[in-house]
This record gives C-alpha cells, structure tokens and sequence, in this order.
C-alpha cells in the first residue's frame, strides 16, 4: 500500500519544511506517531515531497490560491492511494472533494501530533485524504489511538471504524437547506432543518484562533538553532528579525502579526478571548439529539471567508467529519467519536 | 523625616523531580552543557507538552506547608518571550489559574513573629542558560536547564526590612526542602530571588516608587542590596539626589551597588494565552490528602522531637535542623548507632570541622551513614581514640574507606598497653627535663604539652585519658 505524508508531519532523515522555507533545510531526528505506526504494516511505501502551503496557512490569508495541496495531488495523481496531512483550516478537504476524493477529519485528540509540525494547536488533527472511504478509514485505524507522547488526547488505545445502522438522521442547517449538494443528498435521508447558531462568525472566530496559535508556535523559528539563519546580521534582534523576514512566506508573516495584534494588552479580551467564548457557544450550541450528522456544502467556489466558515464547524468544535465529492462537495459532521454514524451515512447514499 | 520600607519578594524554587516539566530529560544539575537535551526541550517543532505529574504534586507539597488555597483546576499558558535562553520563543507558566493563592509563612526576628502572607505560587518551566564570550562577542546557549520545572512564590508586599527578608528565605528553604520540593541551592541557582523595594513616608498607605532587583542568588548579597537600595531611595526623597522612577536593577556584589537595566516592566506585554497543548489539571481532595500523607516530617518537628524527646543540646539541634542533608544524616546513621547524643555530638563537632576544611556547606555534605556509625561506635567501644576516629572519619568522607578494616590493615587500635605507655613517658620526660622541673614547681599547664609528646610519640594512637592519669602519677612522683 502507497502512503503520501505531508511534510508537515516528521520522518527520520526526511525533510519536514511544513511548506516553509523556514525549514527548508530541517531533516527530521523522527519519526512522527503517525509514521511509526504506519511502518508496523505490511508492505507499505511511505512517500513525501516538499509541500509549497507554508504552515497550511494559505488560507487564513484569504488570497485565492491555485496550488493543489500536496496530499490531494498525491491520490489524484495515483503517487498513493492514502495521503496524511493535517487539515485545520479546511483547505485540503475543499480540494480533494473538487477533485473527486474523500477526506476524513477524525474526532479531535484521536490521533496523536507527536512529530507534527503545529500550526493552530488547538485545531491541529491529522486527518486522511483518499479514493474510498473504507481505505481511508482503515488506514485512520491504523494512526488513531492514545499516545503518551502526546498530552491532549482521548484515552482509547484503538478505533474500530465501521458502518453500522442505516436510519442516519441528517439536521440541515437552513441558511445551507437551498445548497444543490446538500438538497440532492439528503433526499434520501431522514432529515430536520434547524438553525446553526454563530454560522456568520465561524470565519472570524477561525481567523482569529488560527492566527494566535500559529503566531506562539512559529515563534521557535528564530534563526538560533534550526531552521534558516540570516548571515550578516546585526545583534541578537538583528538575526531574529533577518532570519524571520527572510525566511517567511505571506502567510507566517501575517500569522505573526495577527496573532501578536489580538493577543496584545485590551486586544486579548475584544478579540481572542471573545472568539474563545463564542467557540464555546458553538459547541453548546449543538444538539445531537435531534439529528445523528450535520450537512455543509464542501464546494470552493465561493469566497474565501465562506469556504472556511463551512469547513470550521469540525476544527472550532472537536468533531469527526467527512468530505466526499458528491454535487462538487458536501461535509458530514458527528458527535465526538461518531465517526462510525458518518461512515453509515457514506454508505446510506451509496458512495 | 521618618521613612518605610516596602518589599515584596519572588522567589523561583526548581522542583526537585527527576526529569523536565515537560519531556523526559533529567533535570539533574551539573551536566555538561546541552547533554540534557532532547528534540522537545531543545524547541523543535513536532513535540507536544506532556505534563510532568510529579512537578505537581511538589507543588502542591509547596502549596501545603506555605498554608494557601489550592486551586481545584490548574491551567497552564503560553508567555510569548524572544531569547535565545527559551528554544520555543514562549515560556510555558501559569498565568489565569495558578496552583494555589493566599498562603502565608511565619517568620522570626529579633523582633519577634510576624506572618508574611503569599500572593500566589505559580509552575512554570525554567529557561536555559547563556554564557556570553567577550573575547569573542558571541554568546553560547545551554539549553540543560530549559524547562526544569519551577514553582514561582509570589509575596504581598509584607516586608519592612533586610532581616525579615533573610529569615523568609531561610524559612522557606527550611519548608520547601524539609517537604522534598525543592534542594533550595542558591548557589547552585535552585533558589533565585527577585526583590521589589520601595520607599514611602512612615504612616503612608501609598507606595513609592518601586525597584526590581533581578536574580539575586545570596542571603548574604540580597540583605547588602536592599540596604543599599532602601538607601538610595531615602536619600533621593530627602535629597533630591536623583528623580526615582520604576526599572528593573541589577545588584553588583563586587562593587556593592546596584545599576539600572531598563525601566519599567509593566510596558511588556507578554501575550498570555491558554496552551492548547495542556488540558486542564484536576486537584482533588484525594491528590491532596496523598500529597499531605507522603510529606516527610518538617524542621520544626524534628527541632521539638530532638531538643525534647532526645533532650539534645538546643544549639545542636538548631544547627542540624538547619539543613536538612544534615537532618538525614542524623536520623540515617541512628538506625545504624543508638545513641543520638553522640550522633549529634560528631556531626557538631567533627562531620562540619572537616567539612568546614574542605569548604563543603552543610546540604552538599556526602557521607555514608553507616560507616560514619561506625566510626562512632569504635571510639564508643575504645577500639580506637577519638582523634584516630576523627581521621577515619575524614577518611570515610574522601576516600569511603571501611573504618573496621582500616583500623585493622593500619593497626591504628588504641594502645592500652600501661608498659609501653609508661616508657614512652619516661622517655618523653628524659627529653624536656625544663618541663617536668615547672610541672613539679607548680605549672600544671605543662601537661598539656606533655599528653601531647605521648601521643606524638605513640602515633596518636594511646589512650588520652590513660596517658593523662599515668603522666599525672609519674611526674607527680618525683
């Protein structure tokens, strides 16, 4: 079985730039959880390539981008029928399903990010990009599982993902209710429409999360003792501010700054603190007693701020989803560690 | 016009755990450089916190035996912070909920007990070390103490002089490394002090205008610098010497001053914010009742249980519960000798004497205990004399020489043989006829000198007393 990991996540004596020229010359000293799990099955080929998103920030910049992420070009040009990659701003997901694969979003803190580059740590979570949704969930079982070397995780050692009931209920949000896709697939579903609170924030509360995790975690590059490092400075702040002008992209450098403005003095209350009381609003705010999945439309041809206002529901609140290409795309969102109800559901529709 | 004092202090304690905060490298002190060193403490991307659970529970050991309100959920942020001595460019700490608030220790002064009341303890992680080259204009890192974990002891400002600040300090070390918390070695930086001072009118309920004095690491140094601080800040309200305005100082104990490093820290905006990385921490009455029942037994009460129960000297007592690598050894070499007033009596007056010599402090003493029983118990049972026991001592603490089978290889047993004794002092007498004439015309003092030609000349290994009564009878003689 061919894997594609993206360079994001860190094999021994392999680069892992995370699409950064930060790290263009970062040779990993190991293995991440995900890689050394994977090598315990059989016959496997572990492939990679530099990626060009750096940090997978691309889309917190809100500039279109033509570039195919890595992990989808990988399944798409049949390098691996498996890509791993991690998928916190919802970027990967919209091109696989333009591109006619799945993409599985596991429930947050069910796959270990020992030897994954953060970006946005609270909604890192290494997902699966691939042809069939069987493959990918039964590689997503081969990844998933507790892991002391990481510290925010479900306690589970092992996942079993597998179809199981039919009679999924499928809540439609309303303001999503007139989306072809989402018209078309729950058709043949018992379905509810309700109101999905916040929706018009979503894409704030992402942007301004995002930009505060990235801003601490990409602090460590700094030129001292990995990563690139300016010649010719002046002083300590000279190769600090050399260095990271350098060597960051668009999307580092307006983390940075973003992150450090809704962070700073009164900022952190009107801002971040706000986006994380509303985060948890959001969670509170569902109610999966009246439906077993939420739907989202998956497509990308609108705007930046909608394309990650309908990819955030999963990141912001901890759960499972899936992606499938069905009407140009369409989103599955279930309870924490339901990944077995959107699997049913997958199957449910015939996909 | 009559002034005040005002101090508060903040003194960072490393935790005495095995491994960091947050990986498993050893915290240990004394590596060489960047040799405790793995890809998370060294800041690599890829690398989660995990929490180290035992920081933890001596913290709240610390929380315990300074009296505060232990918080029932613990959180842990991120303090945005460029320096090359924090590999991540944020420190991990405590900032929206720390461990425990509102405690208090009571001290003692030559004017009296006075109860000086806590803020807040807080964890955090330590940074690495920099060592700067002149020669060379670069500066080194050593990241082997980046992430040990510390507790940071946040005091109201309840000090009004030097000798209140000395006797907190000692009391804390007493508290903190009686409980295992920390060793408490200033000079090894395991207790580092950061003195905010400020000078008001007597009688006013407004403070001055406050001075940090960073990382002092000395009792000795802190009471010098807030003598000079205070003074500087009198003489500058009385005088108009210069205008005060609040910054960070730096103590310079060579030239006894201190000197501005930059002016006031309020301006730093750290950006605090939640790690993520983190989950919450839950302090149950259960983890805390564990913590409580493990805690060994503090200074105050060995102090009360040797002084009344033992009826040792109070001065010995205080010197042994002083330290607590004293009080281990005084409680270890029991079990293997029963007589705690001589335990006592050796570790005053012989264990410190040669430690003294050898410019160990009394926390850095290393001595197996059952070998220094036994060299008690040789002298207990005359097999030797007391100076001979004093050199196998030494010999116990440099070379860990068995005293038994050294004794015997270097023939070093008392002579109690009166014989031999009785022809040494003969020939001792032969030699200093001037002596032994002023002994006998009444100058007893002579005997000293005496006693001590016998011994001399029997290699130091006769019987003092014996000596002593047998010089007695035959320079009395005639």
């Amino acid at each position: 079985m061919d894997y594609f990991i993206d360079d994001s996540i860190m094999q021994k004596g392999r680069p892992a730039t995370a699409g950064s020229k930060m790290l263009a010359n970062f040779i990993s000293p190991l293995d991440a959880t995900v890689v050394t799990r994977l090598k315990t099955l059989a016959n496997t080929e572990i492939h990679s390539k530099s990626g060009t998103d750096e940090f997978g920030a691309s889309a917190l910049t809100l500039e279109p981008s033509d570039n195919l992420p890595a992990a989808v070009e990988a399944v798409k040009n049949g390098t691996a029928s498996i890509a791993i990659c991690n998928d916190y701003t919802g970027s990967v997901r919209l091109a696989a399903a333009a591109n006619g694969l799945s993409y599985i979003h596991p429930t947050y803190g069910t796959v270990s990010r020992f030897g994954l580059i953060p970006a946005a740590s609270s909604m890192d979570q290494i997902g699966v990009v691939c042809n069939s949704l069987s493959d990918g969930f039964s590689a997503l079982e081969a990844i998933a599982g507790a892991n002391p070397k990481d510290g925010a995780m479900f306690p589970d050692e092992r996942y079993s993902y597998q179809p199981g009931k039919s009679g999924i209920k499928i809540g439609v949000p309303a303001h999503a209710a007139k989306d072809p896709a989402v018209s078309e697939f729950v058709k043949n579903f018992d379905s509810v429409e309700f109101e999905l609170k916040y929706f018009d924030v979503y894409s704030h509360v992402m942007l301004i999360l995002c930009f505060a995790e990235l801003c601490h975690n990409i602090n460590r590059y700094d030129g001292i003792k990995f990563g690139h490092r300016a010649e010719n400075f002046q002083g300590l702040d000279g190769l600090y501010v050399k260095s990271r002008t350098e060597a960051f992209g668009f999307s580092a450098k307006l983390a940075a700054i973003m992150g450090a403005f809704v962070l700073s003095g009164e900022n952190y209350t009107l801002y971040y603190d706000k986006a994380m009381r509303i985060r948890r609003l959001i969670k509170e705010s569902l109610d999966f007693g009246k439906y077993d999945a939420i739907i989202l439309p998956a497509h990308s041809e609108n705007d930046p701020l909608t394309r990650l206002a309908y990819t955030a529901l999963p990141q912001l609140a901890g759960l499972p989803s899936v992606t499938v290409p069905f009407g140009g795309g369409i989103s599955l969102i279930a309870d924490v560690k339901r990944e077995n109800t959107l699997f049913s559901a997958i199957k449910e529709a015939g996909l | 016009m009559k002034y005040e004092v005002v101090i508060g202090l903040e003194v960072h304690v490393e935790l005495a755990t095995e491994s960091k905060l947050f990986c498993a490298c050893s915290a240990k002190f004394g590596a060489d450089a960047n040799e405790n060193v793995c890809p998370a403490c060294a800041g690599m991307p890829g690398m989660p916190a995990v929490l180290n659970k035992k920081a933890v529970d001596l913290a709240i050991a610390a929380s315990i035996v300074t009296n505060s309100e232990i918080a029932p959920e613990i959180t842990f942020d991120k303090k945005n912070y460029f320096y090359p001595d924090i590999p991540t460019g944020y420190q991990i700490t405590q900032f929206f909920a720390p461990i425990c608030t509102n405690g208090w220790v009571e001290i003692e002064t030559s004017s009296g007990k006075k109860r000086i009341t806590l803020k807040q303890i807080h964890i955090e992680e330590d940074a690495g070390k920099l060592i700067h080259d002149p020669r060379t204009r670069s500066s080194l890192v050593d990241f082997n103490r980046t992430s040990v974990p510390l507790v940071e002891i946040v005091s109201n400002p309840d000090f009004r002089a030097a000798d209140e600040v000395v006797a907190y300090l000692e009391k804390l070390k007493s508290l903190l490394s009686f409980s295992g918390v920390s060793d408490c070695k200033m000079q090894e930086g395991s207790m580092r002090c950061d003195v905010n001072i400020s000078v008001r009118e007597a009688g006013s309920s407004e403070l001055g205008v406050r001075a940090e004095i960073k990382n002092m690491n000395s009792l000795k140094a802190i009471a010098r610098a807030i003598e000079y601080e205070s003074g500087r800040h009198i003489n500058a309200l009385e005088n108009g010497t210069e205008t005060l305005f609040q910054e960070t100082r730096r103590w310079d104990d060579d030239i006894g001053a201190t000197f501005s490093m930059r002016e006031k820290e309020d301006a730093t905006d750290y950006r605090y914010f939640p790690n993520p990385e983190l989950m919450p921490v839950i302090i149950d009455e259960a983890w805390i009742s564990t913590v409580r029942d493990s805690l060994p037994e503090p200074a105050e009460a060995k102090y009360e249980r040797m002084t009344i129960a033992l009826g040792l000297p109070v001065a010995d007592c205080k010197i042994i519960t002083g330290s607590v690598n004293l009080s281990r050894i005084f409680d270890e070499t029991q079990k293997h000798f029963g007589k705690p007033k001589e335990i006592a009596n050796w570790i005053i007056g012989d264990l410190l004497g040669i430690a003294g010599a050898a410019n160990t402090g009394d926390d850095d003493i290393v001595i197996d205990c059952e070998k220094f029983a036994k060299v008690i118990q040789l002298v207990s049972d005359n097999v030797v004399n007391r100076g001979v026991g004093k050199k196998l001592l030494a010999k116990v603490m440099d070379e860990g020489i068995d005293p038994e089978a050294y004794v015997e290889e270097n023939s070093l047993g008392m002579v109690l043989d009166t014989g031999l004794l009785e022809s040494a002092i003969r020939e001792v007498m032969a030699a200093n006829e001037k002596s032994v004439a002023e002994y006998r015309g009444g100058s007893e003092k002579v005997l000293g000198f005496f006693v001590g030609q016998v011994m001399k000349k029997m290699a130091g290994k006769a019987d003092p007393k014996l000596v002593n009564e047998l010089l007695v009878k035959m320079l009395g003689a005639d």
